[in-house]
């Protein structure tokens, strides 16, 4: 009986780190890791990191600023360039190399930008 | 010769400046209207609409006259832009650069 009762607390304690680990690891995915994104980012400053950079193809206007942007709306933009849904071929090529871990990392570098 | 000079110059100016109605006009839309998903002043809050404020007012520009042709793709955007003249979205953008903001252009 109290053999049973060991092994039963230590596979209910096994059971409850995996399931608190693997919590841990979604909510690291979830949120994005600034980090990673500013390691990431070489694809990113040619045209967003230079003050007052303007586009040439395939119209001429100023490239956004995304320091600062919300982390989510940045998400959703590359993801929709990604898809060819919002249209920009530099954009769309870029978004193509991007996981959506990448995305997120990303995000959370350029959103936590603060002057 | 030297008053068609200032005539063109004149007219070249005013073409590229937004005038104080437009942007007056502009301030009271970004209000009344944009502001119910991008906050009042374009500083939205909601994590899905974009921070308006301080953008680059041609990218803005842009932005919207691509929601108006549907060469980008948004339902609620597009409804939003269709009834934009053309000094409308000029004033619209520019008065929504013009708020201060957090955003920056930094590697």
């Amino acid at each position: 009986m109290q053999k049973n009762m060991t092994r039963l607390s230590v596979a209910v304690l096994g059971a409850l780190s995996v399931a608190v680990l693997s919590l841990e690891a979604r909510a690291a995915d979830a949120a994005g890791d600034a980090v990673a994104g500013s390691k990431k980012n070489s694809m990113c400053i040619g045209c967003h990191g230079i003050e007052g950079y303007k586009t040439a193809f395939p119209d001429v206007y100023d490239v956004p600023k995304i320091g600062g942007q919300h982390a989510e709306y940045i998400v959703s933009a590359l993801q929709a360039y990604k898809t060819g849904n919002r249209k920009h071929p530099s954009m769309r090529g870029i978004a193509a190399q991007l996981s959506d871990q990448d995305m997120k990392d990303l995000a959370a570098y350029y959103s936590a930008q603060k002057k | 010769m030297r008053i068609i000079q200032i005539a063109v110059f004149a007219s070249l100016l005013a073409a590229t400046t937004v005038h104080a109605a437009d942007m007056a006009a502009a301030e009271k839309k970004a209000k009344e209207v944009c502001g119910a998903c991008h906050q009042p002043d374009g500083n939205s809050t909601n994590p899905q609409y974009p921070i308006l404020a301080g953008q680059h007012p041609d990218f803005l520009r842009k932005a919207l006259q691509d929601y108006q042709t549907g060469a980008r793709n948004n339902a609620i955007m597009a409804g939003m832009a269709k009834p934009l003249t053309k000094a409308e979205i000029e004033g619209l953008a520019a008065w929504f650069a013009a708020q201060p903001s957090g955003l920056l252009q930094h590697r």
